[in-house]
């Protein structure tokens, strides 16, 4: 009888933890970001941990550490913690989309920024950097620059990633038309700066004779200029990076880096605790997908920006 | 035996419970039909240039009367005449007009309307997202994936560089008359007048 007893506790169990998970939310707001390892998502994270303060919540930033599985720890926190919505940054656009699915079914609201998620309905809003456009106008930049010939290197960011690949698209939707260009190797370094700077080592031993190397972010833009200064390759090879970090900025300035693409976290991350908050009072309506303009950032006009935005 | 029996009764019965919950049968059919419904953004393009972008580029502002708004009341033109799918400082105009070509490079062709404006027209790079977002028609949810939203800029800037540019290209030169339709993109926190490049849609030598 005994066992019986236990069985039933068991199998009722997990309809119990259901229910008081959807009846507690309370004014608190989970900050659930792929990576704090990247100055750029620690300033995400932290303005909209910023901008939910100021309008009156708790707020707590999860570190998922590019891993899928710590992100549904996090998320299983989140829910049981009690927290009423996630803004969050996705490490993996198919397999991040459960993690959203659990917090829907718990009733929370997850706003997604920046990165999105393979799934038309899991996250209640999408504020996402229009990457892809950004990356076209720095493949017309490259290919002037470039004067449309010369072998070229393309450093990748995490593969499961859109991003990773609206910025690769959109560069190549420009470079591809022009023969002259060749691209000599094509590798991911998981948007981190150390790993850039071993990968541009890597494809130098192979590919001494490049003219460009275009990257997926300014991490990996900083670590493989830091791989061609120091095989004495800095002048003649140009670098783009994307996401508008204050080192590539002051890169730009410095002449080590020949252009970024301005994101505008800001912008991203306050949308999102504003929406968050609109959602706690009650509106439903939100558009599935809101993409943030992004600008390209040269030496002609670097003194219009500063890290991360545009100077007030 | 009799505890036995409930034992089994029950054990049975999560089985079942787990067994139900894990499994789900669909239609063959609707599996199919969903896989077929693949997004065919040059289809999509060709429809989008012919039924929504060469109508609106026939009822575009003309060039002289766009900028001289542009000039005097720079806000009330970004309102009424710009258009963007992305929150940001971008927007893309629809215009239309007619000038006399001062010059010819490898990447452009230089006029001045008969309003007395200097403008130029892409003949290299036609790459964006001018012809797409400038009429104000699409909307980014319009399209589950970001990328099929992409694709059909790319497919109607192909349209252009393959249909409307080489015609053009192969005859116009420096003194001739043309009509010409199409978008330019305008910062509206940086806002340069000087520099417009005009994305074309329809070129005519007259």
């Amino acid at each position: 009888m005994k066992h019986i007893k236990i069985l039933l506790l068991l199998v009722l169990l997990p309809f119990i933890g259901c229910k008081s998970r959807t009846d507690n939310h309370q004014k608190k707001m989970a900050i659930v970001v792929s990576t704090l390892n990247n100055p750029w998502f620690v300033f995400l994270a932290q303005t909209a941990a910023a901008q939910a303060k100021s309008l009156g919540y708790e707020t707590k930033i999860f570190d998922s550490q590019n891993n899928t599985a710590l992100e549904s720890d996090h998320f299983d926190n989140a829910i049981s913690s009690g927290y009423g919505a996630i803004l969050f940054n996705p490490t993996d656009a198919n397999g991040s989309v459960a993690n959203v699915m659990k917090a829907k079914k718990a009733g929370i609201p997850v706003f997604c920024m920046d990165r999105e998620v393979n799934s038309p309905d899991a996250a209640t809003s999408q504020i996402l950097s229009d990457s892809y456009s950004g990356c076209v106008d720095l493949g017309k930049y490259f290919v002037k620059s470039t004067h449309a010939k010369g072998n070229y290197v393309e450093i990748l960011g995490i593969v499961a990633d859109n991003n990773t690949w609206a910025r690769s698209k959109g560069f190549h939707s420009v470079v591809d038309y022009y023969p002259g260009l060749k691209m000599v190797a094509q590798q991911s370094a998981d948007f981190d700066r150390n790993k850039g700077m071993e990968v541009m080592e890597s494809i130098l031993q192979a590919h001494p004779d490049i003219t460009a190397v275009f990257c997926g972010n300014d991490a990996m833009a900083m670590g493989a200029y830091q791989a061609l200064a120091a095989a004495g390759k800095a002048h003649n090879v140009k670098v783009l990076g994307f996401d508008g970090a204050g080192d590539a900025i002051e890169g730009i300035k410095d002449g080590k880096i020949l252009a970024t693409a301005m994101q505008f976290p800001k912008v991203m991350a306050q949308t999102a605790a504003d929406y968050a908050d609109a959602y706690f009072k009650g509106r439903r309506d939100f558009p599935k997908k809101i993409q943030v303009g992004v600008e390209m950032v040269t030496g002609d006009n670097i003194n219009d920006y500063i890290a991360y935005g545009k100077k007030q | 035996m009799g505890k036995k029996i409930i034992k089994y009764i029950l054990t049975l019965l999560v089985v079942v419970f787990i067994a139900y919950n894990s499994v789900y049968f669909k239609k063959l059919s609707e599996v199919k039909a969903a896989a077929a419904k693949v997004f065919d953004p040059a289809a999509y393009a060709r429809t989008y240039l012919e039924k929504k972008l060469l109508p609106a580029a026939n009822g575009a502002p003309d060039a002289d009367a766009l900028l001289s708004q542009m000039k005097n009341k720079p806000a009330d033109g970004f309102k009424t005449n710009g258009h963007a799918l992305d929150i940001g400082n971008t927007r893309y105009f629809m215009v239309k007009g007619q000038g006399m070509i001062t010059s010819i490079d490898e990447n452009d062709v230089y006029l001045t309307t008969t309003g007395k404006n200097n403008l130029k027209i892409a003949t290299e790079y036609i790459f964006g997202n001018a012809l797409r977002d400038a009429p104000g028609i699409i909307t980014v949810n319009d399209f589950t994936n970001s990328m099929d939203l992409n694709n059909v800029a790319a497919e109607v800037d192909k349209l252009v560089r393959t249909e409307v540019l080489p015609p053009f290209k192969s005859k116009v030169k420096k003194g001739d008359n043309i009509n010409f339709a199409g978008a330019f993109e305008l910062n509206q926190e940086h806002l340069n007048l000087s520099n417009i490049e005009i994305i074309p849609v329809a070129l005519k030598i007259n």
